[in-house]
């Protein structure tokens, strides 16, 4: 038996074209639905601690976009860089702060703007945005981007020295 | 399918402001900072689809996520040595001039 990919489905007076998806294009979707819900459990939660882990588990499900197209640099990059160590920070950061006051910390002014902003933008991009994901990283590309950009690649890792550096000077000289 | 993408980006990105707006600690506009730098890391992800641009889109993310590591890392010391001055994490103690809705 041969599934059809794409079905036509008669809805009012509409003839609406449905896509079968496949399983990387789902997952695709479930984890950017996931992604949105953690990020607005970061909002709502009261507390510091629980909110740096739901920011965390945002910027995982992120990480796991990209490593679901099998871009493993960037996984790699915001999985153990971002989110292992400035995350892992915050959530320490956090886990001391836990809250300044009981109530939640959420201003309804400026929620009722932000709300209508994201239902605009959000309508805006999905009506004239229709592009398909095409699957084009492989391998070559990170020894390429390696062999061309090793000065930027040095550059940025002798400037985290010295940003570690200076940020450790700064605090020891603030202690004393 | 770029469009999912772009549009939970979109809302991530609103939420960290929102999270940003309402914020009355230092550690929570922290984490607003960090959602909005995952926001951006997600809408990089449709560059890595155009065949001409994935090299590129790869730097770019290297790019990004190196600065923003070392912004929000720069942006912990500055709480720690604010809360070594002043004994506290809240906003009121920074915030200079402003509106109010």
């Amino acid at each position: 038996m041969v599934l059809e990919r794409v079905k036509i489905v008669r809805f009012i007076n509409l003839n609406l074209r449905c896509e079968r998806m496949d399983m990387v294009t789902s997952s695709l979707l479930v984890m950017c639905g996931f992604a949105v819900l953690t990020s607005f459990a970061a909002l709502l939660s009261r507390d510091n601690f629980y909110s740096a882990l739901y920011m965390s588990i945002t910027l995982l499900v992120i990480a796991g976009i990209y490593a679901l197209y099998n871009v493993q640099p960037v996984f790699i990059l915001i999985a153990f860089i971002f989110v292992g160590a400035v995350g892992a920070v915050t959530v320490a950061l956090a886990a001391t702060y836990r809250q300044i006051g009981p109530q939640l910390n959420l201003d309804y002014a400026w929620a009722i703007p932000t709300a209508i902003t994201i239902l605009v933008l959000g309508f805006s991009i999905y009506a004239y945005v229709n592009y398909d994901i095409i699957y084009t990283f492989n391998d070559r590309i990170v020894a390429n981007f390696i062999s061309d950009y090793i000065v930027l690649v040095l550059f940025f890792i002798s400037l985290s020295i010295l940003l570690m550096m200076s940020v450790v000077k700064f605090i020891r000289r603030e202690a004393t | 399918m770029i469009a999912a993408v772009l549009v939970a980006s979109a809302v991530i990105l609103l939420v960290g402001y929102l999270m940003a707006m309402s914020s009355k600690d230092l550690v929570r506009l922290l984490i607003s900072l960090e959602l909005m730098f995952g926001a951006v890391f997600l809408a990089l992800f449709p560059l890595f689809s155009i065949p001409e641009l994935t090299a590129i889109a790869l730097g770019i993310a290297v790019l990004t996520i190196f600065t923003s590591g070392g912004e929000l890392m720069i942006l912990i010391a500055s709480f720690v040595v604010l809360d070594k001055q002043t004994r506290s994490m809240s906003t009121d103690n920074i915030t200079a001039g402003g509106d109010e809705v």
